[in-house]
């Protein structure tokens, strides 16, 4: 039965965008609690060095109340590994190492106080690549791990394969081979880093204001490097300004802070200047994949064999793992026979990479996409063709065990093949003229990319669930309390459209709590593009109990035996007599008459995914996206320039709950891949970072949207709240790939390396000449 | 990074105000957006500011119409230049400038003076002036003005002929030639995004002509390509007396060599010495063709 929507599909305003705009919302930077002290950081002046420390003459300085080093604290590491010291001791290996911290009275007194610190180096050489790291000779750059693989430099290692890789080579009429180069980005948020920890001395527990993605995994990774108990950690979240993966994981200056909220028994904030933000954040993971590919005559994929090395930095973060991510590209997206898949993360004295947006499918999509576009000339087939044969189809159960029950890849792709042709009419034949082009200042190009992501979750943890309390006030008001958080994405506003849809209360009366982990029920955290499908279906779940108990009372108010109620406008009302009670009324008489009962219900969603076996095989999520983009391109043949002129987007969303923040999603998530894909690199030589600025970070800003069409694809996927996917990062993921392809299309020219800056263009133009 | 700040008025309480600060570190400040960046990166101790902004004079302040030409105030900002129709039509070079000046916030305070003092070697609006020939009005502490050709006024890096105690007051630039019937006027700015850029390289011409395309006058300037920004006298001559649409291709790269005759440029995080080249050389080259097709 299809039921009419009222709200959910209508374009709606996000929830918070009142306190936002005018500058009301409270995000960490704002926090002022009383007796608070400001803390700052000293961090290493060089990226592998042994060194002492002599804190005696800031330590006099009116107005410092604490200075801790490695030797006042005793903490366990952090890190997944636990290869992480959160004050380093003797020895630093990374330029952000934190060696002291100083908690004072002004945030001026503390950066004068930094300067006083004494530190003596005796400085190293350093390993500033994973290659180096990786001979025999190499130091051992973190001490901290167990050493279980064979070579002491190694952080971790992932191993995948399905298929018969001899076969499939043999089957194939092409093969190529490339080596693909990727860079480090920054998240770079509009809100830089921030915390505000406050240690109550009389009763032991520690309320933490952070901008944390995953408050209950932070949590507990507090209550580790703490040895403290995770329940006596309180996290609430103010307005987060900007997440996109950054804030997965907990970084040293957390439990820095923490500890010196500890030792001085008032509150400390810690805020990151913007340099320190470009410093000390962590990045995407840049990698080296070497990518062998294979087609057979016909077009169809045979296989991908692949090996990737990742420069780990000095300590392990979530960067380490995004081969869970990349290894379902390789091994799902389009049909391939076989895939063997190596991954290795090597320690370097390096910065670290976290998590970012696309969790290793930019990187991993980049590679692949382009590899399409070599076999395809490598046999003489069309692009889009080639694509489109090979594409995923629903009902699929991939090598890696992926299961589509839904599938928009198909119809993702005719959609962007057919609407930019309509435009550009470019087709191969013109590319082949292509030296006649290459004498034209500017030169246009056109690139097809698509993506796999997962849209239901991720069952990384062993629970993938989220709970909800739902409750009606005796005056009609709603509050929804949701484990799930707001990071700017807009869960807030759908999560209320969705209570809204269903209970027929006005948006207004409808409140979200969700930024306190002494109130709020589990959840996993914001990844994985997960919380409109996970909070949502968990939302859908609480109403559906809620609603049966309003049902109940409804029925004995108004003498009917119904089983279904219309909620509308703030009234319940029977579908069989069309009498109707007012829905703050029915509250009213749970509550206050008897048998006296709450208008509250709990509910916990627990994705019907599963975690992936030893060799990663499994249906790791509720439901899959997908996306195709094809991207117009011009380039300036005398300078190199990149102009992205035009963007077809078709993306598997399953169904658009609100168009408004989807096209919020779309238009962000193109122009950071753009910035990806054409200009955004954190430079570095040495361990050093040579650009902590948005002057040489070249993060691209809006005279830089292109021409975006946006084309969703509605694939109705029944796990999904209304059929919804996950919608969040799938926008960045196939961008820098399509540009790539579009660039090389223009000119002729073969992309292996992101960013694809002016003058590498103008260095490859010159190549061909 | 602290400062005191003193905010003069009118151009005598301006002038008293230096003379009292100068044998005092004082720095002059007017949109702060080159100052306030330097500052951070390098504190001073004992620091006065002097805020231009509050202080009331028509000439510092305005843009007026002169007989010989045009009279820029140094703290006329980048946005009143982009608002101004006078320099739009007669000096589309100079209103290109500032128009691709950092960003719509940035070019409501930076000014013109800032861009000339910073003295850096991208600055653009300073470029723009260069091929207008112009000239900058000083003024010491004690009133006393003198004027000296922009070609003058940058000394090197981060470097002016300003001596202590002197202020950049005006830049005049002088009207386009009687005989003139014909502008072709542009700034290009080469950098990897659209706002919020520094030029790698920049390149600013501004030719009159007769109503055939016969060159009168031109003026050539490059940005980002020397310790200073340069005029290319050279390859303006070669133009002079050349009609704009019959430059032949073997002119067009003598004349781009020229150009790039000019250059001296560096290597940086931003981009290599020999892409800074062969990109000005390219488009210099790309000069003509562009009159060419808006032509057709």
């Amino acid at each position: 039965m299809f039921k009419e929507l009222k709200i959910i599909g209508k374009p709606t305003p996000k929830h918070d965008a009142h306190i936002r705009v005018t500058g009301k919302a409270v995000y960490g930077h704002d926090i002022v609690l009383p007796g608070m002290l400001y803390g700052a950081i000293l961090r290493t002046e060089h990226p592998s060095a042994e060194f002492t420390i002599d804190i005696s003459a800031a330590k006099k300085i009116p107005g410092v109340v604490c200075i801790i080093t490695a030797d006042d604290i005793d903490t366990n590491n952090i890190s997944y590994k636990r290869d992480h010291p959160i004050l380093k001791k003797g020895e630093v290996n990374c330029i952000r190492d934190e060696i002291a911290a100083i908690a004072a009275e002004t945030k001026e007194i503390a950066q004068q106080a930094l300067k006083l610190i004494k530190v003596k180096y005796k400085i190293r050489k350093g390993i500033y690549g994973p290659f180096e790291a990786l001979k025999e000779d190499a130091p051992q750059i973190n001490k901290f791990i167990s050493g279980k693989f064979q070579n002491k430099n190694i952080a971790e290692t992932f191993h995948y394969e399905h298929g018969n890789l001899e076969e499939e080579k043999k089957k194939s009429a092409a093969i190529v081979k490339r080596r693909f180069t990727l860079p480090r980005m920054t998240h770079a948020c509009m809100g830089t880093s921030n915390i505000t920890a406050s240690y109550n001395k009389t009763d032991g527990k520690l309320l933490l204001y952070s901008s944390t993605q995953v408050p209950f995994l932070y949590q507990r990774d507090m209550a580790h490097a703490l040895k403290m108990n995770p329940s006596d950690i309180r996290i609430i979240q103010p307005v987060i300004g900007g997440g996109f993966g950054s804030k997965l994981d907990m970084y040293p200056f957390e439990p820095i802070c923490a500890l010196l909220s500890m030792k001085t028994g008032r509150p400390v904030q810690i805020i990151y200047s913007r340099e320190e933000e470009f410093i000390a954040s962590p990045t995407r993971q840049p990698m080296i994949i070497d990518l062998t590919a294979g087609v057979d005559k016909k077009g169809n994929f045979t296989f991908r064999e692949i090996n990737i090395v990742k420069d780990n930095g000095a300590y392990t973060s979530w960067g380490a793992t995004t081969p869970f991510v990349i290894m379902q590209a390789f091994s799902s997206l389009y049909k391939v026979g076989a895939c063997m898949f190596d991954a290795t993360a090597v320690y370097t004295n390096n910065v670290f990479a976290g998590s970012f947006r696309g969790y290793g499918n930019p990187q991993a999509t980049f590679a692949l996409e382009r590899m399409i576009d070599l076999l395809a000339e490598e046999i003489g087939m069309d692009k889009a063709e080639i694509r489109l044969l090979n594409a995923n189809e629903k009902g699929e159960t991939t090598g890696q065990g992926l299961h589509y029950e839904t599938c928009g890849h198909k119809e993702c792709l005719e959609t962007v093949i057919t609407k930019s042709k309509l435009k550009t009419q470019k087709s191969e034949v013109s590319k082949h003229s292509s030296k006649k082009s290459t004498q034209k200042r500017f030169v246009s190009g056109i690139g097809y990319a698509s993506m796999l992501h997962v849209g239901g979750g991720a069952k990384i943890y062993r629970s993938d669930g989220c709970g909800t309390t739902l409750k009606i006030d005796p005056y009609g008001y709603c509050t929804i309390i949701t484990g799930s958080n707001e990071i700017g994405q807009g869960s807030e506003t759908v999560l209320a459209m969705i209570a809204s849809e269903e209970l027929g209360i006005d948006l207004k009366k409808i409140k979200v709590i969700n930024t306190d982990t002494d109130i709020k029920p589990w959840d996993v955290g914001v990844h994985a593009s997960r919380t409109s499908f996970v909070a949502g279906n968990s939302l859908l779940g609480a109403i559906k109990i809620l609603k049966e108990k309003l049902n109940k009372k409804a029925n004995e108010l108004l003498k009917t035996s119904d089983e279904e109620f219309e909620y509308e406008n703030g009234f319940i009302k029977s579908s069989i007599s069309g009498n109707s009670i007012a829905l703050d009324k029915v509250v009213r008489e749970m509550h206050f008459s008897h048998p006296n009962e709450l208008a509250i219900a709990s509910y916990f969603y627990e994705p019907s995914s599963q975690v992936q076996n030893k060799e990663y095989k499994g249906n790791v999520s509720g439901t899959y996206a997908f996306a195709s983009q094809a991207i117009e391109v011009e380039v300036d043949t005398y300078t190199g320039n990149v102009s992205v002129k035009n963007v077809w987007v078709a993306q598997d969303v399953g169904k658009v709950l609100n168009p408004l923040l989807l096209d919020g999603q779309i238009h962000g998530g193109i122009l950071q891949g753009m910035g990806y894909a054409l200009s955004e690199e954190l430079l570095m030589k040495d361990g050093k970072i040579l650009n902590p600025n948005f002057h040489n970070y070249k993060m691209l800003t809006a005279s830089d949207i292109p021409e975006i069409d946006f084309f969703p694809i509605e694939t109705n996927d029944k796990q999904g709240p209304y059929g919804a996917k996950g919608v969040g990062e799938a926008p960045l993921i196939p961008t820098a790939a399509a540009i790539a392809n579009a660039v090389c299309n223009a000119l002729d020219i073969d992309i292996i390396e992101l960013p694809i800056t002016p003058e590498k263009v103008l260095k490859a133009i010159h190549k061909n000449i | 990074m602290s400062f005191e700040i003193i905010n003069p008025t009118t151009t005598k309480e301006l002038l008293s105000v230096v003379k009292n600060l100068k044998r005092k570190k004082f720095r002059f400040g007017a949109g702060c957006t080159d100052l306030l960046l330097e500052l951070r990166k390098k504190p001073e101790e004992n620091l006065t500011v002097i805020n231009i902004t509050q202080v009331k004079d028509a000439v510092f302040t305005g843009i007026k119409k002169t007989s010989k030409g045009l009279t820029i105030g140094s703290r006329v900002t980048a946005h009143n230049i982009v608002m101004n129709e006078e320099i739009k039509r007669n000096f589309p070079v100079l209103h290109e400038a500032a128009l691709n000046l950092a960003s719509t916030q940035i070019r409501q305070v930076a000014t013109v003076g800032g861009n000339l003092c910073t003295a850096s070697p991208s600055g653009d609006i300073a470029c723009a002036l260069m091929t207008l020939g112009a000239n900058c009005e000083i003024i010491n502490e004690n009133g006393r003005r003198r004027r000296i050709p922009i070609h003058d006024f940058h000394t090197g890096v981060r470097a002016t002929a300003l001596k202590r105690g002197e202020l950049l007051y005006s830049i005049s630039i002088r009207g386009n030639e009687k005989n003139k019937k014909r502008i072709f006027s542009r700034f290009i700015k080469i950098g990897t995004r659209k706002s919020m850029e520094c030029s790698v390289v920049s390149l600013a011409y501004h030719i009159q002509t007769d109503i055939k395309g016969k060159i009168i006058h031109a003026g050539i300037a490059i940005g980002s390509s020397a310790p200073t920004i340069r005029s290319t006298d050279s390859a303006c001559k070669f133009l002079a007396g050349k009609n704009i649409f019959e430059i032949s291709e073997n002119e067009k790269k003598e004349f781009a060599e020229k150009v790039v005759g000019y250059a001296s440029p560096i290597s940086d995080i931003r981009a290599t010495a020999w892409y800074r080249k062969e990109v000005l050389y390219n488009i210099s080259k790309g000069i003509f063709e562009d009159i060419l097709s808006n032509e057709e």
